[in-house]
């Protein structure tokens, strides 16, 4: 029997188990969404108010499941809509499908309404894309689409859909594969890497998104207690180990511990899982690996001595290797690293604040999380008191913007995460400047009833780029005072949620129990508008560069 | 710079070249030359370009390429300074 093109894009999000799409509609893609009306029974639909948002949802879903994320947009402006939160999932290697619509085949490359070459546009934001140009070829584009995201490193695929292939019929039989060339892992020499392990008296384990991603976490536990090494997370990877276990160092880089920062410069060898040597976490490169080894085990090659030079280069799936290393490696104790260790460990000790600040907030509101819930946050210095605070407890349980840095990403990010996880409490950590970008995105979380506790750490400014313009801009506040006056209570309510405005512990702990169980709530946390995120390793410094509280004192 | 020459075997189909030029421009390496043209099957096609690069810069090139799904191999052809 034929089918449509719209018909054979619901058939495909079926057979891979898509039960949620997120998306808004428009005139390049009414015969998909007359599709989804069908549909719905087996297909949920979430409106969002906006297709970046939706983008967002669509990878805070996949970054809870570990499943492809899925966006639907409309041609023209709603493809350019997606492209920050397919750039966002790129940067963060995020499973996502982008299907957008597009103009009819004949009216292709004439600027005809509502027409822009969107398979261009993205090309350096996704791990691949696609322009349908015949209806023979949509169903194994979908499911090359499905297959690429997914596996390896995970990333976006958007795949561009002409109105009138939407509507063109085809039979199963006429189908056409595509031709494409996926690379297979080699075979993993372990030889050097067990050698240098054994060799090394103090190793340091490097772990990021890459262990999430592959689900790694009992391994890397094990493998740190069977080297006794300490392991510094990227802010990707950060929820790879539980928070409180004593190898444990949190978050290394920029913001990070004093003790990751202080291990990492006295280790004689780095072991790096699945991580990317960003700017944000080695600072100066050069000095970061002075005088010691590298291992770098990734499942991307090209990721592998990028930007810092490994020596032993380990090409693999983090969680296959680390088995195998496992089944290598001996029990090593190593008491006098292990007593460095729990030295260092005292320098992250912070005393107990009895006042609303940053840290107290967050550790008051995770008094109130379970081990699952899901927590999103915006970017700023709201998110490096998250990462640096906040106890995370399991895997994929925390959603932020790594790489691309996207202000405005969490609330829908929280949105797609809530959906994720049973729609059960979610909290999202913002700031008065990144929930300003998106915070249109109210209405969905509204129309859905998703009992969101949204946090805003409400400085009256851009409070990030006001720490850069105290520390390295003589005290310029270019256009870093917000002075918008908004009152985000009744904003909240305006919206159909409730909101509340908090200044003090107790008003905080008061208003985390009585949240409403079906409704998003806005807590307006009032909070000073010169606290620092500390310590800081200023950009392209080293670890003899830090600022702490004491040296700024 | 040394001079080095990637002979690249693509897929044969609309966009490809774009995505290969498009990473050399994303990571600033200028194409000095650039060929394309059609192999024994009608599938495939084949590129060679030239752009400068140390060998840091030959091996990153190379491993970026091999990722791409419409790249089927990459080969360096040659190297030479002038």
């Amino acid at each position: 029997m034929k089918k449509t093109g719209a018909e054979i894009v619901i058939e495909s999000l079926c057979r891979h188990k898509v039960k949620s799409v997120f998306g808004y509609p428009g005139g390049a893609v009414l015969p998909i969404y007359d599709e989804l009306y069908k549909n719905a029974y087996r297909l949920e639909h979430i409106l969002c108010a906006h297709e970046q948002n939706a983008a967002h949802a669509a990878d805070g879903f996949a970054r809870v499941t570990g499943q492809v994320g899925v966006v639907i947009a409309t041609s023209g402006p709603g493809a350019t809509n997606l492209v920050t939160g397919i750039a966002n999932a790129y940067l963060d290697s995020v499973p996502l499908v982008a299907i957008t619509g597009n103009v009819a085949l004949p009216l292709l490359g004439k600027d005809s309404f509502q027409e822009v070459d969107i398979t261009g546009i993205t090309r350096s934001v996704v791990k691949h894309n696609f322009a349908v140009s015949d209806v023979r070829e949509l169903s194994g584009i979908l499911d090359a689409a499905f297959e690429i995201a997914s596996s390896g490193r995970p990333g976006p695929v958007l795949v561009d859909i002409p109105k009138s292939i939407q509507t063109d019929l085809c039979d199963e039989s006429e189908f056409v594969r595509q031709e494409l060339f996926f690379k297979e892992l080699p075979e993993v020499d372990l030889t050097a890497a067990v050698a240098a392990i054994n060799e090394s008296e103090r190793p340091l384990i490097y772990a990021g998104g890459g262990v999430v991603a592959s689900g790694a976490s009992k391994e890397l536990l094990a493998f740190a207690e069977r080297i006794s090494a300490p392991v510094a997370c990227s802010m990707m990877g950060l929820t790879a180990m539980p928070a409180g276990h004593p190898a444990n160092l949190g978050m290394c880089g920029m913001h990070g511990s004093q003790s990751s920062a202080k291990l990492q410069s006295e280790c004689d060898l780095i072991i790096a899982l699945g991580v990317r040597f960003s700017d944000r976490a080695t600072g100066n490169t050069a000095k970061y690996k002075e005088g010691k080894k590298l291992i770098h085990l990734d499942i991307d090659l090209a990721e592998i001595s990028k930007n810092t030079p490994a020596d032993v280069e380990l090409h693999g799936d983090v969680k296959t290797v680390l088995q195998k290393l496992l089944n290598l490696l001996p029990q090593q104790e190593r008491p006098q690293w292990k007593a460095a260790v729990a030295e260092a460990a005292k320098l992250d000790f912070c005393p107990e604040e009895n006042t609303l600040a940053p840290r107290s907030l967050l550790k008051t509101v995770a008094a109130y999380c379970d081990a699952d819930t899901v927590i999103a946050t915006d970017v700023g210095q709201h998110q490096m008191w998250t990462m640096q605070y906040f106890p995370f407890r399991s895997p994929r349980t925390l959603l932020t913007s790594g790489g691309l840095g996207t202000m405005g990403f969490g609330l829908g990010a929280a949105i797609g995460g809530c959906i994720a996880n049973g729609r059960k409490r979610t909290v999202l950590f913002t700031g008065d400047g990144s929930f300003g970008m998106c915070l249109q995105e109210l209405a969905t979380a509204v129309s859905q009833n998703l009992p969101l506790l949204i946090v805003i750490f409400n400085n009256g400014v851009l409070g990030m780029v006001r720490q850069w313009q105290t520390m390295f801009y003589e005290k310029h506040y270019s256009s870093t005072t917000l002075n918008r006056k908004t009152d985000f209570p009744a904003l909240a309510k305006a919206f159909g949620a409730e909101g509340k405005r908090v200044s003090s512990l107790s008003e905080l702990k008061k208003a985390l129990t009585t949240l409403a169980p079906d409704t998003p709530t806005v807590l307006d946390c009032q909070l000073d508008m010169d606290e620092f995120v500390l310590p800081m390793i200023p950009p392209g410094g080293s670890v003899q560069d830090l600022i702490t509280h004491k040296e700024l004192k | 710079m040394e001079l080095f020459t990637l002979e690249l075997t693509v897929a044969n189909r609309c966009g490809v070249l774009n995505r290969i030029t498009g990473l050399y421009a994303k990571c600033k390496h200028n194409i000095e030359t650039l060929s394309v043209h059609g192999s024994g099957d009608p599938a495939l096609s084949v590129m060679r370009i030239s752009a400068r690069g140390d060998h840091v810069i030959q091996r990153q090139m190379m491993r970026q390429l091999r990722k791409i799904f419409d790249v089927k191999s990459v080969v360096l052809l040659n190297n030479s300074t002038y």
